[in-house]
């Protein structure tokens, strides 16, 4: 029998919505699964996960953790798969999971598949099907020799069911030490409400055509007006427009929403790695030749100030 | 310093790549070096420049790669080292990281860097698959360093959350992203010197990668075929005053995308 072991994540406290797809995309497919929870301060959270399906939920709750590290999450990891006798092991494909995946794989002597967005199990059967050079190729895989299938899987792909928290059978791990050569000094978060890009089912992002800091800030009252998380392209954020975190593309992060707004983004491959599943894509771009255009259902040909209090107009008619 | 930088050749994914029954069509590939790998070049060359020390290029690759290894020397790289591996089809993240970890055996280093992922398989797994064979630390997706020094470094990570600071005493592993820095070009003087520079070449004998650990025995994932991604529908496309364009796709993103429904 297959079992998963499942890694989630938490934020603010809050199990991430990642990571409850996970266990509702394993218990739509009939599979049993286990939960590891790692946090400082989260072991409340272990009846969310439990009401979401898990049968184990095994607890890492220690100050030392509050801040993700990979060596004693890697430890905690392999220790939860000892004790659960899991035969796959499920990350999020998020800076967490990309990180912890390999190196969870590698302690147990086996390889992983990464950034899965499509995923069918047989028992220990895994066929995964994930995108690679820049989106433009989707690779079908699967695991070539026996022994443990260490999966991250991207957010956005499986639908959460709705729960209520149920009481988990929890078991606490003993907390490892640190990697000797290494120390966590600091975490520089920005204090916001602001939604995260990948938990957001409306995204509005802009790009180099913002021409600035104003032009942001000009920008972001029409994704408060949206209840949507607010993007950027590589360009807005390398000059400093906006922090790293807002990000969208291949080394930011990669988003799926329902509707993706586009505003004076070119469409480099690059950004279009890390938004093309959107659902529905608008683009505004002074330029009807950008590529943007090639991917948007419906796409605006002209100056995103000019767009600008016109959607917001039409979106205030709408919510009346 | 001494840095290792392994750095792999793959294929310009800005070009326009072809599948047909399966596979990825080969001709009218052109191979350059990892973008993220440039980007992790350029960091170890930085770095260098401030406290001193050498940057090595490592690759394993075919007879070609070393194109790769003298574009690497010519942007500044002091030495390289060409793994020669000519049958290097279906060879995985994992078979790849074993076999750097017997290339790099017997050779002392501070710090490997690399990028965070390979531009051919965007996998990222690689680095710390490495850095766990080896027993070093790894702090992956580095968008800042500060306070390099000989025996340290801090590293800013780009976390789910925010920026996460990391003290690192070195060796140990790091990946780099790209917002890090924006690679230097070779110069018409690098290029000549670069003809100059050691290129040491190594055979997996050599280093003793057995046949066992090589292409598809030695890998833990098989890829069983490429298949290009559905593409999106044709869209529409407004032009003409903003004030009419807008209110045109609002009005089909009511109707028949839903949108605020
Ligand atoms: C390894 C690597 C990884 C990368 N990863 C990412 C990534 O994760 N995410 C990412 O976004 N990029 C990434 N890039 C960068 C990418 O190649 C592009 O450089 C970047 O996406 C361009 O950003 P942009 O579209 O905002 O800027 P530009 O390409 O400069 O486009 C600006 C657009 O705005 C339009 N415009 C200007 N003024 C107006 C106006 N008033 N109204 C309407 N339109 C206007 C212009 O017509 C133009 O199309 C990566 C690059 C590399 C090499
Ligand atoms: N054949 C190789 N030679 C040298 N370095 C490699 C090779 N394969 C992978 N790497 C390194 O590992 C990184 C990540 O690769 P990947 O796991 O495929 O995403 C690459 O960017 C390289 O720095």
């Amino acid at each position: 029998m297959s079992k998963i072991l499942i890694v989630t994540e938490v934020n603010n406290g809050e199990v991430k919505k990642n990571s409850l797809e996970l266990l509702s995309f394993a218990k739509s497919q009939g599979l049993e699964s286990d939960a590891v929870l790692i946090g400082s301060g989260i072991s409340g959270q272990a009846d969310v996960l439990a009401g979401q399906g898990a049968s184990t939920v095994y607890l890492g709750d220690d100050a030392s953790l509050e801040i993700y590290n990979t060596e004693q999450y890697t430890a905690l990891v392999s220790d939860a798969l000892e004790k659960s006798g899991a035969t796959q092991v499920w990350l999020s494909s998020s800076e967490l999971g990309r990180d912890l995946a390999p190196r969870v794989a590698a302690r147990q002597g086996v390889g992983a598949l990464s950034d899965v967005t499509q995923l069918e199990v047989n028992v220990d059967e895994i066929t995964a099907y994930r995108p690679c050079m820049a989106t433009k190729v989707i690779q079908k895989c699967k695991f070539s020799k026996d022994g443990l299938r260490v999966i991250s899987i991207r957010s956005g792909f499986f639908a959460a069911d709705e729960t209520s928290p149920a009481k988990a059978n929890a078991v606490s791990l003993l907390i490892p030490e640190g990697h000797p050569q290494l120390k966590v000094i600091d975490v520089q978060v920005e204090v916001s409400d602001e939604v995260e890009l990948n938990e957001a089912s409306i995204v509005v992002s802009v790009g180099r055509g913002v021409g600035g800091t104003e032009g942001c800030d000009a920008v972001k009252p029409l994704a408060n007006d949206l209840g949507a998380a607010f993007g950027a392209s590589r360009a807005v954020c390398d000059a400093g427009w906006l922090p790293h975190k807002h990000q969208v593309g291949q080394t930011g992060t990669m988003v799926n929403p329902d509707f993706y707004f586009a505003l004076g983004i070119s469409g480099a491959i690059q950004h279009l790695a890390g938004m093309s599943g959107s659902k529905v894509i608008v683009a505004v771009n002074k330029d009807p030749e950008a590529p943007i255009f090639k991917v948007a259902d419906y796409g605006i040909v002209g100056d995103l100030f000019k767009a600008l209090p016109i959607f917001r107009e039409e979106i205030a008619k709408l919510k009346g | 310093m001494e840095i290792i930088v392994p750095v792999k050749q793959v294929p310009d994914v800005e070009l326009n790549i072809k599948v047909k029954d399966g596979a990825i069509v080969e001709e009218g590939l052109s191979y350059v070096i990892s973008s993220w790998d440039e980007t992790a070049l350029e960091a170890a060359l930085q770095i260098t420049e401030d406290v001193g020390g050498e940057v090595t290029l490592l690759t394993i690759g075919p007879e070609k790669a070393a194109e790769s290894l003298r574009k690497g020397l010519a942007i500044g790289a002091h030495k390289a080292i060409h793994v020669k591996y000519d049958d290097a089809k279906e060879t995985d993240s994992f078979a790849y990281a074993k076999i750097l970890q017997k290339a790099l055996e017997g050779r002392s280093y501070d710090l490997l860097l690399t990028g965070k992922q390979a531009q051919d398989t965007d996998a990222g797994l690689t680095a710390p698959m490495l850095a766990e064979f080896i027993g070093l630390p790894q702090v992956t997706n580095i968008i800042r360093f500060s306070d390099v020094s000989d025996g340290r470094i801090t590293l800013h990570r780009m976390g789910d959350h925010g920026t996460e600071v990391v003290e690192m005493n070195l060796p140990g592993v790091v990946t780099v992203n790209d917002s890090l820095n924006e690679p230097r070009l070779a110069s018409m003087r690098g290029i000549m010197m670069a003809k100059k520079k050691p290129l040491e070449e190594v055979d997996l004998d050599g280093i003793g990668v057995s046949a066992e650990m090589r292409g598809a025995p030695a890998s833990m994932t098989e890829v069983l075929q490429y298949e290009k991604p559905d593409s999106r529908k044709e869209g529409k496309t407004f032009e003409g005053e903003e004030a009419d364009t807008v209110k045109q796709a609002m009005e089909l993103l009511v109707s028949e995308a839903k949108f605020l429904a």
